[in-house]
C-alpha cells in the first residue's frame, strides 16, 4: 500500500485554481521533495496531505485512510517553516508538546524527546527557553517535536528556509542522519523546499512543480546511495541531478509564462 | 545594568519618589498654613495611624479580602467568558455591549439596590468588585487568546488537539501578559469599589465603613487614615503583582533582562 495516494486532486480559492488535477503515489519509506517557485501552491499540496486543508475535488489517502483520520490518529507529523515554539515552554517541554495533547492517539513506541534532543546536540539546553536559542537550535527543537511522535508520515514545509547557508547544510545532514538512522522507525517524508541542493541531497524523488495552477512538470529519481555523505556538493552525480532539477524548474516557469501569454 | 543598580532602581527610586511627594505635601500644609479640616499634614496622618494601628489593620483585612476575592473571581470568570468569546464571533459581538455597559455605568448608582438585594455583609462587596473587574479582564483575555501564534494553532490542529487542550496549552498562556497587565489597573478599581460598597453597607466592616462614618462626623483624622491605608494596600498589591509577573512571565519580553535576550545569530529574513 502506498503511504500517500492522490487522485484527481484540485484546489481552488475563490474560483481561482491553485492546484491543477494531480495524481501522486508515494511509497512507504520514500523521501520526496516538492520544489517550485514561491507561491506556486506546493505548501497547499502539503496541507491537503496533512489534512489541514480539504481538496476541492479528488481523493486523498494517507496510509489507506482519509487525511483527517490520519491526523486524528497522530499518524502525521509536521514541521512548519517557522519553528512555532511556545515561548513559555522550555526546550524539553516544547519537544514534548505534541505528545501532551490528544494523548490517547500516542503510539506505544514513542522515543523519549530528551533522547532525540541529545541526538540533535541539544542535551545541554533542555531547560532553556526559545528566546535563549539561535534560529538553528529552535528549528532542531521543532524537528524533534515532530519526530517524537514516531508518526509514519513526516511533512516538512520549508523548515530550513529562515536559516543561513551553513546552518541549513548542518540541518540537512542532521535530518538525513535521523531518518537513515531509523531511530524513529520507517518514515515517509515529504519536503517542500525552494532549494535545489537541499531537495537532491535529501530525497529519493524530486517533484518539480510549475506556477499556478500547480502541476508536476517533472518527477526525477535521485539515485544517490544511502547513507548520504555530508559532502555531496562536489559529487558528480549530485551536481548532474541538481542540473536536471534546475532545467525542469526553468521549463516549468517558461511553460507557465507561455500559458499567461 | 548591574544587579546592585537594578536593586537601587527597583527599591530606592520609588522610596525617593514617595518621600519627595509626602515632603512637598508636608511643606505645603505647614508653610501655606492650610487649615487642618481642609488638608491634614502627612506626619499627623501617620501619627494617627500608628496610634490606632490595630483598628486599621483589622479594617484593612476586610477590605483586602473583599478586593482580592472579587478580583480573583473576576479573573476566573473572564477566562471562561473570554475563551467562549475568542472561539465564537457571535458570542463576542453579543457580549461586548454588555461588558461595555458594565464598564461605563457609574457603579455608585446601583450600590444601594445591590446591598438591599444581597443583604448586609460580604456578598454585595464581592458581587460589585467582581462585576466591575470583569470587563477589563475579559477584553484582555479575548485579545490575548486571539493573539496566540497562528503557526502554533495549526501545529496543535495537526495532531487533533481538543479545544480544551488548545486553551490550556496555547491560548491561556498567550493571554497571561495582558491579563496581568490588566490586573494592575483592576487592583485600583477593586479597592475603590470595595471601599465604597463597605461605606454603604450596614455591617460596618472594612475601611469604607470607617471612612464613611468619619466623613459623616467630620472626623478628618480617621478619614485620611483610611485613605493612607488604602494607598498602602494598593502598593502592597502592586508589589505582589510585580513579583508574580517576574515569576510567571519570566519568558515574556517585558520581563527579560537585556543581557539574557540573545538574538538568534543564524536567522535570516526570507520571503518564504
Amino acid at each position: 500500500m502506498n503511504a500517500i495516494s492522490l487522485r484527481g486532486v484540485t484546489k481552488s480559492f475563490d474560483r481561482r485554481q491553485v492546484l491543477a488535477p494531480l495524481d501522486l503515489d508515494v511509497a512507504g519509506g520514500q523521501f520526496v521533495s516538492i520544489i517550485g517557485p514561491t507561491g506556486c501552491g506546493k505548501s497547499t499540496m502539503l496541507r491537503i496531505i496533512a489534512g489541514l486543508e480539504t481538496s476541492t475535488t479528488g481523493t486523498v489517502s494517507v496510509h489507506g485512510r482519509p487525511p483527517a483520520a490520519a491526523l486524528a490518529a497522530k499518524r502525521v507529523a509536521m514541521v512548519p517553516q517557522q519553528p512555532g515554539l511556545l515561548p513559555w515552554r522550555t526546550v524539553e517541554a516544547n519537544a514534548r508538546l505534541l505528545l501532551d495533547v490528544n494523548r490517547r492517539a500516542n503510539t506505544a513506541t514513542v522515543v523519549p524527546p530528551v533522547e532525540l534532543l541529545r541526538e540533535v546536540g541539544l542535551g545541554d539546553s533542555l531547560g532553556l527557553y526559545p528566546h535563549q536559542l539561535s534560529g538553528g537550535m529552535q528549528q532542531r527543537v521543532a524537528l524533534v517535536r515532530a519526530l517524537a511522535l514516531c508518526a509514519p508520515l513526516l511533512l516538512l514545509d520549508e523548515p530550513f528556509a529562515a536559516l543561513d547557508e551553513i546552518t541549513r547544510a548542518d540541518m540537512r545532514n542532521l535530518l538525513n542522519r535521523l531518518i537513515e538512522g531509523r531511530l524513529i522507525g520507517e518514515v515517509t517524508t515529504v519536503l517542500v523546499t525552494h532549494s535545489v541542493g537541499e531537495a537532491v541531497a535529501l530525497s529519493d524523488r524530486v517533484l518539480v512543480v510549475s506556477p499556478r495552477p500547480a502541476h508536476v512538470v517533472a518527477d526525477i529519481s535521485i539515485d544517490l546511495p544511502r547513507p548520504r555523505s555530508d559532502d555531496l556538493d562536489d559529487d558528480r552525480t549530485f551536481v548532474s541531478l541538481c542540473g536536471s532539477v534546475r532545467r525542469a524548474l526553468r521549463h516549468g516557469m517558461s511553460a507557465a509564462a507561455d500559458r499567461v501569454d | 545594568m548591574t544587579r546592585g543598580s537594578r536593586a537601587a532602581l527597583l527599591v530606592v527610586a520609588p522610596v525617593v519618589g514617595v518621600t519627595a511627594f509626602l515632603g512637598a505635601w508636608e511643606v505645603l500644609v505647614r508653610a501655606g498654613d492650610v487649615r487642618p479640616f481642609v488638608l491634614r499634614a502627612p506626619s499627623r496622618i501617620v501619627w494617627f495611624l500608628g496610634k490606632h494601628a490595630g483598628d486599621f489593620i483589622a479594617a484593612a483585612r476586610v477590605t483586602a479580602m473583599h478586593a482580592s476575592i472579587g478580583l480573583l473571581a473576576a479573573l476566573l470568570l473572564s477566562v471562561a467568558v473570554g475563551a467562549a468569546m475568542a472561539a465564537s464571533d457571535f458570542l463576542d459581538q453579543a457580549t461586548q455591549p454588555v461588558l461595555t455597559l458594565i464598564m461605563v455605568t457609574p457603579f455608585v448608582a446601583y450600590i444601594a439596590p445591590v446591598v438591599v438585594w444581597l443583604g448586609a455583609g460580604d456578598p454585595p462587596a464581592l458581587f460589585i468588585v467582581t462585576l466591575l473587574c470583569l470587563p477589563a479582564f475579559t477584553f484582555a483575555a479575548v485579545d490575548g487568546m486571539r493573539s496566540a501564534d497562528a503557526a502554533s494553532r495549526e501545529l496543535l490542529a495537526s495532531v487533533s488537539a481538543s479545544r480544551g487542550e488548545v486553551l490550556w496549552h496555547l491560548r491561556l498562556p498567550a493571554a497571561l501578559p495582558q491579563l496581568l497587565t490588566t490586573c494592575r489597573y483592576n487592583i485600583g478599581l477593586a479597592l475603590i469599589a470595595a471601599y465604597l460598597v463597605e461605606g454603604s453597607n450596614v455591617s460596618n466592616r472594612g475601611l469604607g465603613a470607617v471612612g464613611k462614618r468619619a466623613a459623616a462626623l467630620n472626623d478628618a483624622d480617621n478619614l485620611w487614615a483610611t485613605v493612607f491605608t488604602m494607598v498602602l494596600l494598593g502598593s502592597i498589591a502592586l508589589v505582589l503583582l510585580t513579583i508574580a509577573q517576574r515569576y510567571v512571565l519570566g519568558w515574556h519580553v517585558s520581563q527579560r533582562r537585556s543581557g539574557r535576550h540573545r538574538r538568534a545569530p543564524d536567522t535570516v529574513r526570507t520571503d518564504g
